[in-house]
């Protein structure tokens, strides 16, 4: 297993240069025109006749390509991402600002995931072709079916517009006179962790209320995909000898399906959770964007829309790095579950 | 039927049907048989003859879309009238059972140990530490060295010998009175095959339990068979103790059977083998269902089919025509001593 | 080959036994029907590119759907219209793209997967690169180059779409390899590349097939998102997402724009359901363990 993880951890530079390669070959393809823009803080700049070229030059943008990648990926490496129009700051300050909220949704949205998937995607797979099973499977394909942001807008529809409930938005005002009051303190910036270690419930209840709607709809894609992956390793697993084995020990049937069954169940699904990861992440921008909270997901989206590209391929890098190192960590983790990986 | 003893396990009329998409497979048509304490019976037979199925019945470990008609008794009890948290008492504990394929039937995630200790804890109620400790001598006890190690080593560490013995380990741990062994050497090398037999013999001369030996081999049945079923397309076609089935086999596929084992004694120009396949369940032949591929068929086989019948103490034949048989057997002896 | 006939005939039965496989099928061509009658439905204006939306009125407001505007009018434009050339364009992207990508991430795991050893590491390590941004985003920042419009979209898709096809390829081929059929023809002398062609590939086109039908209603589902994000199809396009994109001016007054959400939404999850059940269904059909 050493040399397993050993290998992950080889390839893992190599990886991570990769993506630096695709990230800048999407900056060449913009061309020193749309770069310059980015640059440039204001028109007047560009007033004089040779005024492009000696930005151009100024900026390195006419250099040959070798050169400006490695004085690119120089500046990635000591943390200057360059600077974001949009949020008027470097990228990288911007990013780490926004970061938390998006870290707090991650956060709270895996719980009900993975406990709700899996536990459904359990029930399903023992009750093959009963009528729970075809329900459970409907409303797991109802769900891989429904775009996020559809559900999102259908969910702001019904529990904020129809019923008041569950607002858009990260906090209520109230709230956020209090986040800025001098008694708050600041530790992890995620209103839900801040408001318990500052002991106040009702920005905690304020908070989440704000969560609701998001994590119903990030929770309800994800969902979905685990129970379907749940089941059918589920429904692999049951036909495995050992457990008529088991059986035939005389074993309880919930003995049979929640010690012998569901582990081996579980190792495929902790194989894709790493591709649901990547998928939990694009989905951020999505539901960001819908209910309007100011994480790196929006970020992405309105430096979409308004042409930011240091700040949308800032982004990407992020995101990219995120699932990597996720990635590796799950890998690492199957190792650990499998004993016959474990031990070869 | 065999002695004044009473029989452990008995078996009547056992139908095992399943509804498959293509129609009603009758997996076992209505076969009877018993088992005495202490004696090994032989089940014998081609693939899809329906042992398998014979033995997952009475463990009552079969699909949902199977339909069981008969009687099952084991000490008195009705198996098939059993509530299944009283079946469950009985598997693992009464009745155990090992299967073909080792390292399929263990459970790749868990020790070897843990699997043994399960069983013991489930039905003895044993702690974790006793059950522990008697794990580590059963395996012992079935011949697996270092036993302290090999107790929490996982079923993919194990050879394959090794993981069959740990089956049996698994088996007897709650000393049962009958061990029901689906082809536990078939996919064994030929020396291990000896090896595990030997085990089982001597473990059961141990216990003092009585074993169901399912096999396709008649080597095998020869080396442990106190008595043997022979079975065909789902019923019994011949049923006697292992001595008189091997010198006086009176159904043609007994004989036919005994016939294609290659001898080292006489001269073969050619090995024999019995013509034609095993029929398809879904289209059993009218009448005989072996009369497709019967060297001695007649007219009444394909009408009829003939029932088991006692045609001398405790040997049962399903056949019109027993005496070709006798005939055949006679002519082969002379053909021998010629 | 009478065979392989008759396993063809238990597959069609058994696919349609099940009710969801039925219905998937039949919401498909309903959805087939209605693309094709997409101009006896909503006849385009003369010389108007049919792909534009006409502009019912010149106000801002939404309208409630009416006689005139069945489904509403939303950014001046005609719901109805758009949904119903919104199929159009939904089945342009899902059948384009996926088959594109497909043919794409065939061939390079097949190369992969044929040749083995180094060749195989760095193509693999290339797919886990392309494979590490997220799709949504990688798509996004190409769009953000490359410019709105439907083609650049499905562009972007196609760039960030092959590797999983390009995996499954591989995989089954890799595991195809070490089939006893494989060493069998190998022994008997034929070339490799005929081998995989002949043998390995008809056994593991199915899987591709099974998850290319899958992956249609996920793209449909990413390229709206674009459009709703306002980095996909132009404005006004007949196009699923931008009707909905429109709805993002009036997020607070979401009973104003409820019909903007309602008949778009409900026609792609209809129509990502289709395939979906489809696809579903085939799997289960040709995985010969599930019966």
């Amino acid at each position: 297993m050493t040399a397993y993880i050993i290998r992950r951890l080889l390839i893992l530079p190599i990886i991570l240069l990769g993506i630096t390669l695709i990230i800048f070959s999407m900056i060449w393809m913009l061309g020193p025109d749309r770069l310059l823009a980015s640059y440039i803080k204001s028109p007047e700049a560009l007033k004089t006749p040779d005024a492009k070229e000696r930005l151009i030059a100024k900026y390195g943008l006419d250099q040959p390509i070798p050169t400006q990648y490695l004085k690119w990926l120089g500046n990635i490496l000591k943390g200057d991402f360059g600077y974001s129009n949009i949020a008027k700051k470097p990228v990288q300050e911007a990013i780490a600002e926004r970061l938390p909220y998006t870290l707090e949704l991650a956060m709270w949205a895996i719980i009900p995931v993975i406990v709700g998937g899996i536990w459904l995607g359990v029930i399903s797979g023992t009750h093959h072709n009963q009528p729970l099973d075809h329900g459970i499977r409907i409303f797991s394909l109802i769900g891989w079916s429904m775009p996020d942001f559809v559900f999102g807008l259908l969910i702001l529809l019904l529990f904020y517009t129809v019923l008041g409930w569950f607002p858009p938005g990260y906090l209520s005002y109230e709230s956020e006179a209090i986040l800025r009051s001098a008694e708050w303190h600041k530790y992890t910036n995620m209103a839900t962790i801040d408001s318990i270690l500052n002991l106040n419930f009702s920005v905690f209840v304020d908070a989440f209320r704000h969560l609701i709607g998001p994590i119903l709809t990030i929770a309800y894609l994800w969902w979905a995909y685990v129970l379907r992956i749940t089941r059918s390793s589920m429904l692999e697993v049951l036909k495995k000898d050992y457990i008529r084995t088991a059986r035939a020990k005389g074993l309880a049937e919930n003995v049979v399906i929640n010690k012998h069954a569901r582990k081996n169940a579980l190792i495929p699904v902790v194989t894709v959770a790493g591709g649901m990861l990547v998928s939990l992440l694009a989905g951020v921008v999505i539901v960001e964007s819908v209910f309007n909270r100011p994480g790196i997901g929006r970020f992405t989206a309105d430096a979409a829309t308004q042409l930011d590209y240091f700040s949308i391929l800032g982004s990407a890098l992020v995101f990219s790095v995120i699932l990597v190192l996720v990635n590796l960590i799950v890998d690492i983790s199957y190792a650990f579950i499998d004993p016959r990986i474990r031990l070869s | 039927m065999n002695n004044d003893k009473k029989p452990l396990l008995k078996v009547k009329d056992l139908k095992t049907h399943f509804h498959t998409e293509d129609g009603l497979v009758k997996a076992v048509d209505g076969i009877s048989y018993e088992v005495y304490p202490g004696e090994t019976l032989g089940i014998v037979g081609e693939s899809g003859c329906g042992k398998s199925v014979n033995s997952l019945s009475i463990m009552r470990l079969l699909e949902s879309n199977a339909e069981v008609h008969g009687e099952i008794s084991f000490e008195d009890k009705s198996i098939l009238k059993l509530s299944e948290p009283q079946m469950r008492k009985i598997r693992g504990n009464d009745i155990a059972m090992i299967f073909q394929e080792p390292m399929t039937a263990l459970n790749p995630v868990f020790t070897v140990g843990d699997q043994i200790e399960e069983a013991i804890i489930l039905h003895q109620k044993k702690s974790r530490d006793e059950a522990h400790q008697m794990a580590i001598d059963m395996l012992r006890k079935v011949g697996i060295p270092e036993p302290t190690k090999r107790v929490d080593e996982y079923p993919h560490e194990l050879s394959g010998g090794m993981r069959q013995r740990a089956m049996i380990a698994m088996a007897l741990s709650c000393n049962p009175r009958v061990l029901i062994a689906d082809e536990p050497t078939t996919a064994l090398d030929v020396t291990i095959q000896a090896q595990i037999l030997e085990l089982m013999k001597s473990l059961q001369d141990e216990y003092g339990m009585s074993i169901i030996m399912i096999t396709h081999d008649l080597g095998v049945i020869a080396e442990v068979a106190d008595r043997v079923v022979v079975m065909y397309a789902g019923k019994v076609v011949e049923y006697a103790d292992a001595v008189t089935l091997f010198k006086n086999p009176k159904h043609p596929y007994t004989w036919g059977l005994l016939n294609a084992i290659p001898r080292l004694d006489i001269e073969q120009d050619t090995l024999y083998n019995i013509p034609g396949v095993v029929p398809d369940p879904l289209n059993f032949p009218k009448g005989c269902k072996f009369h497709t591929r019967c060297s001695f068929c007649q007219e009444k086989c394909k009408g009829e089919e003939p029932e088991l019948i006692e045609v001398e103490q405790n040997h049962f034949v399903r056949c019109y025509y027993t005496e070709k048989v006798e005939e055949e057997k006679a002519k082969a002896k002379a053909g021998e001593n010629a | 080959m009478s065979v392989q006939k008759t396993e063809f005939k238990r597959m069609i039965r058994r696919y349609f036994k099940s009710p969801t496989n039925l219905l998937g099928t039949v919401l498909l061509i309903l959805f087939v029907i209605i693309a094709i009658l997409a101009p006896v439905i909503c006849p385009p204006k003369a010389g108007a590119d049919p792909f534009k939306i006409p502009i019912a009125t010149w106000s801002a407001a939404p309208q409630a759907p009416s006689a005139d505007h069945p489904f509403g009018v939303i950014g001046g434009r005609d719901i109805f219209y758009g949904v119903i050339w919104g199929t159009r364009a939904a089945f342009k992207i899902g059948l384009v793209v996926s088959l594109i990508s497909s043919v794409i991430g065939l061939i390079i795991g097949s190369i992969s997967a044929y040749f083995g050893g180094w060749v195989d590491e760095i193509m693999m390590r290339i797919t886990d690169i392309f494979m590490s941004i997220p799709f949504l985003v990688a798509a996004m920042i190409m769009t953000t180059i490359l410019g709105k419009g439907l083609d650049k979209v499905m562009v972007a898709l196609i760039i960030f779409g092959w590797m999983r096809v390009a995996r499954l390829i591989r995989g089954n081929i890799l595991q195809a390899k070490s089939e006893q059929y494989v060493l069998a023809a190998k022994a008997l002398g034929i070339p490799d590349w005929k081998i995989i062609v002949k043998h390995i590939l008809p056994n593991t086109i199915f899987p591709v097939l099974v998850q290319i039908s899958m992956r249609i209603g996920s793209l449909v589902i990413t390229a709206a998102s674009l459009s709703f994000l306002g980095v996909g199809a132009e404005p006004g396009y007949a196009d699923w997402g931008t009707i909905l994109s429109y709805s993002r001016n009036w997020m607070t007054e979401l009973s104003k724009s409820w019909f903007a959400i309602l008949y778009p939404g409900v026609a792609m999850i209809l129509f990502v359901l289709a395939w979906n059940l489809v696809g579903d269904g085939l799997r289960d059909t040709f995985d010969p363990k599930m019966k």
